[in-house]
């Protein structure tokens, strides 16, 4: 597989590391134990398109936000993680 | 004197007179030339019988003249090198080779397993599973050694491979399989478009079926065409053609695995040079022209040595000038069969009979056959009478019902042929079926790749130069290159009209697999047990499975099974193909990843100081670290170890601990930062300190440990464990720029940067007094516990000193550069002599920090809070931080929790082992009253006995109670006093004096 | 008081041996370790990548590196390293630590990496052979140019690679900046992977 870094340019898999599922939100540091426990534990298993959290660590170490096809491995967008690139932020 | 090559042509083939090749088989010495392949070479010899067969040891042949052969499989190459079930169509001769036979005892002629033959009733589909059922444990004891050394393949060498293999990678606008006409057209197409054309052949030659059959292209014969085409690909610097190179499978993404076999056509490789090399290959667009596969017709007697391919026979007596037999008979159902007839004659040979299965024939082969004597029977082969030294005699049903005989020594066999659809189905395509070729079509190919020419079911010779010169334009103008292509190649099609036959009814076994030794009968007897799907007929009956993968079986077995079934072929459907297309050795895959340099190491900065002073080297992660330093006279590493400890508690000693992970933390909110990844608080820490750090995950399981310490306001150094420090960094990350994006915090690894090290012993201030610059004040109020300053040192350099202990003792850690590193050590050693310091390894460091009930790797295992570990008054209530409300749960703050105590034998002179359960005194072990199990040990010179650390239920409350350490591993049970687990200096006085 | 002094000593110093290794003939890949460099990481805090740029151009006459490319002047490489930083590699102080710092203060993060790298150069007429048995990057003259950088893993090692400017002779050199103590090993892969086409090995403190 190869993911198109969108600091780096297209790279191949050995460099990327996978996390998981990109949609569950940390809750407020407010939140009930009910909503944590569905932070860390609850996920879809998605048979199709899901977006998911993706580390550069062998190459420039962004996080990104990959939405992939589970069933073809097809990659339909690559964002920076928002923390990536944050120098920017404002410009 | 080699034998005499008895059926080599005098004149014509592609192989070289000139460059004669002595080789052995079985032990036999016999010759060929340049050229050859062993499999052409045993043909020029007149060798027939090749091997035995898988299940019932019968005598097999050569089949084909290429990458599909399932019969003709040796152990090429002695000793280290021996190579099992190589097939002898692809290997190529070279001066020396030895090869021998498979699956045969004491000689291939004389066979004893072959009586299995006669038994062969019970070796039907499913035999195996039926017989070997129970009892269970025969299975490892008798059946399964049994069954190995009776059926089987060749041996493996045993030994380690003495070669060596690389990995590369390479990238292409157009990748193309084959180079047969339809990959060439299509290489020259790309090619003058302007892109970067990647080309791999698994021969060694290329031209494919055009080496074999000729023909004539843009009005010259096909041999001209080749070199000239050859040599304008070689011109173009953006192509690359490469021989012995099999593409093997695609992966996502347009990335391709293929073989390169850089030297398996010499007897070793030369000096530096590897034996295979694995390509991956990253490539826009794919055109697959990897030809096709002919098939065989499944009658009785089909695999009586001298029954081959009708299209391998070509290849023998065409390109080889090798003769497989003197007198020959087609069995053929197509009119491309017919082509061995023609080759046939004008090599000399005889021709006994065509029998053609379809109604008509064309009146210009009815003419070939009256020209040349021979007759033309309409009907089937039925049976073969013939034995390990050939074909005698063939038996024919003829059309109507009578029944005929031809007598030949050679039975060529043409079925039709099969596109090659491995590639293009690897991504679960379905291959789709064309009636007119009966015969599936690639279809589902995965994004960027066709198939052309006859892989794509157009067998004609003009067909397949013009859709492979047109994919290979089309793959170039896809990728932006747009230059002139001209026009295609041009030559004619030969017709192609096919009726199908999968199957003759006859007496005796009739093969459909042959490397398995599967019958169309046994297709049958799975369909009637049940096996119907064509995954559970695989499974079941092994068909199409092993080396070959059913390249030559497929297609006749599922034809097979929908006529039992009443079923069309295409709803019968195939199975899944997959990848790799011809079998890849693992140490391709591996490369230089073997050994010593199975993975990338990483070396400490004063490694190679420490190599000499004969330091112990343990791998730790991708580290080598010192484990101790061995001194003359020490019998063991407990002594040395022990050594070690006492000159620290009593002395001064140090040790390398760069390994740990150090990370810079930058920015405005670096503090805040740290709150939320840690349990305790930093943005409290007074610039110029240091402070314990305990990170959680978010499920409230402790992650990681390590000392962070303030260097300037916005700057904070953290260390981690050696053993995370890489994933510490990658969460470090996460909380940056997925959790926290709104901090201003800024993250870089200065793990490397800094050569670390710990110095311990009620001297470490003597001894620093002598590294660190006169000016510093090391005093307790100059220096107290836990602070952190840069300091500088003699001679002018920097470092940073932290005053933390591991150990227990008054100690600190040191940083330099690391490329002082090495300086350091050697400067503490010669700064210490007088003090007698003492280098110290992990084992030792190990021992003091069990000694001083610090928690590390064991105690962190993946299931301990910070409670647990005794340190859950550090959680802070002020804030949040990771793995807060989930360390909050019920079960994780449950009282009976199994938390870190002490434990000592009551037996001072026992050894204590880690793993050992903590079982109630008094009572059996069992699951019901485990209470936990020791987790670290050690021998303590302080406590002068085995001491450790358990995770014990309620552990802190029971100190003092007498509990079992029972280890059923081990075979022990002894008792084992809970205590409180720092062992040494409770109070903390020596490392805060 | 003992006498010591603080030898620096390159953790390639045992690794390297001067001279030529593997295949005889003309050496197809030239592998030369530079040594004593300063390396800086500048690090952009949040929003202030505008400012960082600007003080970094006042400060090298030219625009550092947004993407993976790497810029040469007369006395520093400024090598892209990933989002929103890059590396100055300098000799003798001239963009070091002490100097760097007051310029940036404010609108970067610096850490000083001097001694976390070693630096290899890698040319001769087998180099992009050579270096595609070790990196997936795409060395291709139309596609990695000169100047072109690339943060990268080379034999699961991270390191940064890019192409300075081409040799006398016209070939290409790509440098591969490894972390110190993966050297050695990334090392002897390189030299292993060069052997069959022949390596001349050598070690440089030439800028």
């Amino acid at each position: 597989m190869r993911i198109v870094c969108p600091f780096c340019g297209e790279r191949e898999l050995g460099e990327f590391t996978y996390l998981g599922d990109a949609k569950p939100v940390r809750p407020t540091a407010d939140a009930g134990e009910d909503a944590v426990h569905d932070y860390v534990y609850l996920r879809d298993n998605v048979a199709g398109v899901m977006s998911e959290n993706w580390y550069h660590g062998g190459g420039c170490r962004a996080w990104l936000k990959v939405t992939r096809n589970t069933l073809t491995h097809e990659i339909a967008a690559v964002e920076p993680a928002a923390g990536a690139g944050a120098a920017k932020v404002g410009a | 004197m080699a034998g005499a090559q008895t059926n080599r042509l005098d004149n014509g083939g592609l192989i070289d007179r000139t460059a004669p090749l002595k080789f052995r088989f079985d032990g036999k010495s016999l010759s060929g030339f340049q050229g050859d392949t062993l499999a052409s070479a045993l043909v020029a010899n007149g060798v027939k019988l090749v091997g035995r067969s898988f299940k019932y040891h019968r005598p097999r042949g050569i089949l084909t003249a290429g990458s599909e052969e399932p019969n003709a499989l040796v152990e090429l190459r002695t000793g280290a090198r021996r190579e099992p079930n190589t097939k002898a169509t692809t290997a190529e001769l070279y001066e020396g080779l030895e090869a021998a036979s498979q699956n045969r005892w004491p000689s291939l002629s004389f066979d004893v397993m072959s009586v299995n033959q006669l038994f062969a009733p019970i070796f039907v589909a499913g035999f195996y599973y039926k017989t070997f059922m129970w009892p269970a444990k025969f299975w490892e004891a008798v059946y399964e050694p049994a069954i190995r050394r009776a059926a089987g393949l060749g041996r493996a060498a045993g030994v380690a491979d003495p070669d060596h293999y690389d990995k590369v990678w390479a990238h292409c606008d157009v990748l193309i399989a084959g180079s047969g006409p339809a990959g060439l057209a299509a290489a020259l197409a790309a090619g003058r478009s302007g892109a970067r054309v990647i080309l791999c052949e698994e021969d060694f030659a290329f031209g494919g079926r055009l080496l074999s059959d000729g023909g004539m292209i843009d009005g010259l014969p096909a041999a001209e065409w080749l070199s000239r085409t050859l040599a304008e690909l070689a011109a173009m610097p953006d192509v690359r053609i490469m021989a012995r190179t099999t593409l093997f499978g695609v992966y996502d993404g347009g990335t391709y695995g293929a073989l390169e076999r850089v030297n398996d056509h010499v007897p070793s490789p030369p000096e530096h040079q590897v034996r295979q090399r694995l390509w991956r290959i990253v490539a826009k667009r794919c055109v697959v022209a990897a030809g096709a596969l002919e098939r065989p017709i499944v009658f009785a007697g089909n695999d009586t040595p001298g029954v081959m391919m009708a299209s391998a026979m070509r290849t023998y007596v065409g390109r080889y000038a090798a003769l497989p037999a003197k007198r020959i008979a087609l069995f053929t159902n197509n009119e491309d069969g017919w082509r061995t007839v023609e080759t046939a004659l004008g090599a000399g040979l005889q021709i006994a009979a065509v029998i053609d299965a379809r109604p008509d024939i064309s009146p210009s082969h009815r003419s070939l056959a009256s020209r040349n004597g021979f007759t033309v029977l309409h009907g089937s082969v039925s049976g073969v009478d013939g034995g390990k030294d050939g074909v005698r005699k063939i038996a024919v049903s003829l059309t109507g019902g009578a029944r005929a005989e031809v007598e030949a020594d050679g039975l060529a066999v043409s079925g039709g042929w099969n596109p090659a659809v491995g590639l293009t189905s690897y991504h679960r395509g379905r291959p789709k079926w064309r009636d007119d070729i009966a015969a599936f079509v690639p279809d589902g190919a995965p994004p960027g790749m066709v198939a052309a020419g006859a892989a794509n079911g157009n067998f004609g010779l003009g067909a397949c130069l013009a859709q492979g010169f047109a994919a290979g334009a089309a793959a170039a103008h896809n990728t932006g290159h747009n230059g002139k292509a001209g026009t295609a190649p041009v030559a004619d099609d030969e017709t192609f009209s096919l009726t199908p036959l999968w199957h003759v009814a006859g007496k005796g076994k009739a093969f459909v697999d042959y490397q398995h030794d599967v019958t169309a009968s046994d297709i049958e007897l799975a369909q009637r047990e049940g096996f119907e799907s064509v995954e559970h007929l695989k499974r079941y009956t092994t068909l199409g499975m092993a080396t070959d993968q059913g390249k030559t079986s497929n297609v006749a077995g599922l034809a097979i099974m929908a006529a039992v079934t009443g079923k069309s072929i295409p709803d019968t459907g195939t199975t899944i193909y997959r990848p790799p297309y011809v079998p890849v050795a693992i140490g391709a895959f591996a490369g230089h990843h073997r050994d010593e340099t199975f993975h990338a190491t990483r070396l400490t900065p004063s490694h190679h100081w420490a190599a000499e002073q004969g330091a112990v080297f343990v791998d730790t992660g991708l580290w080598k670290r010192a484990q101790w330093y061995p001194r003359a006279g020490e019998k063991d590493w407990l002594q040395s170890v022990t050594r070690e400890v006492k000159a620290v508690r009593s002395g001064v000693g140090f040790c390398d601990v760069s390994t740990l992970g150090k990370i810079d933390v930058h920015g405005p909110d670096a503090g805040a930062f740290l709150d939320r990844v840690y349990i305790n608080t930093f943005t409290n820490l007074a610039v110029g300190k240091a402070r314990y750090g305990l990170m959680l995950r978010e499920d409230g399981i402790v992650y990681d440990d390590g000392t962070t310490s303030r260097l300037a306001e916005g700057h904070y150094f953290l260390t981690t464990t050696t053993a995370k420090a890489g994933l510490v960094m990658q969460h470090l990350e996460f909380c940056r720029q997925v959790l926290f994006p709104d901090l201003d915090v800024q993250l870089t690894s200065v793990s490397d940067q800094w050569a670390q090290f710990s110095i311990a012993g009620p001297k470490t201030r003597e001894l620093l007094k002598e590294i660190v610059d006169p000016a510093e004040d090391l005093s307790n109020e100059g220096f107290p516990f836990m602070g952190a300053r840069e300091v500088a040192l003699r001679g002018g350099i920097k470092a940073r000193l932290f005053r933390i202990s591991f150990s227990g003792e008054m100690a600190f850690e040191i940083s330099v550069p690391a490329r002082y590193g090495e300086a350091m050590a050697r400067n503490l050693m010669r700064a210490g002599e007088p003090l007698g310091v003492t280098p110290y390894g992990t084992e030792a460091l190990g021992v003091m920090r069990i000694e001083k009930g610090h928690v590390a790797g064991p105690e962190l295992n993946g299931t301990t809070t910070a409670a647990d570990l005794g340190l859950g008054k550090m959680m802070s209530t002020k804030k949040d931080f990771i793995g807060r409300v989930m360390a909050g749960r019920e079960a994780l703050v449950a009282p009976d929790r199994q938390v870190v105590v002490g434990v000592k034998p009551t037996d001072r002179a026992r050894r204590l082992r880690s793993g050992a359960h903590i079982i109630p005194k008094g009572q059996t072990p069992g699951p019901g009253n485990d209470q936990g199990y020791v987790t670290s040990v050690c021998f303590s010179p302080t406590s002068d006995q085995w001491i450790g650390l358990a995770l014990v239920e309620r552990g802190r409350e029971r100190i003092g109670e007498i509990v079992h350490a029972h280890d059923p591993i081990r075979g022990e049970d002894y008792e084992v006093e809970l205590c409180n687990p720092v062992f040494y200096d409770p109070d903390g006085g020596r490392q805060r004096g | 008081m003992a006498e010591f002094s603080w030898d620096v000593r390159s953790p390639l110093d045992r690794a390297l041996a001067v001279g030529r290794y593997g295949g005889h003939g003309d050496a197809g890949v030239a592998l030369t370790e530079i040594r004593n460099f300063d390396l800086i990481q500048v690090m952009a805090r949040r929003g202030k990548a505008a400012e960082m740029a600007k003080a970094a151009e006042g400060r090298f006459g030219v625009a550092a590196p947004e993407t993976p490319k790497v810029v040469q002047t007369a006395d520093a490489t400024l090598i892209w390293s990933g989002p929103d930083q890059f590396l100055v590699r300098s000799k003798g102080d001239k963009h070091g630590m002490a100097a760097l710092a007051p310029l940036l203060a404010g609108s970067a993060s610096l850490s000083d990496q001097s001694h976390a790298r070693v630096l290899v150069s890698v040319s001769g007429a087998k180099a992009r052979t050579m270096l595609a048995k070790l990196s997936s990057i795409d060395l291709h003259p139309g596609v990695f140019a000169v100047g072109a950088a690339a943060a990268t893993s080379m034999d699961h090692t991270s390191v940064t690679l890019w192409r300075g400017n081409d040799r006398a002779d016209g070939q290409a050199v790509f440098n591969v900046l490894v972390f110190a103590t993966f050297a050695e090993s990334l090392w002897h892969t390189m030299q292993d992977s060069a052997a069959e086409y022949g390596v001349a090995i050598g070690h440089s403190e030439e800028f």
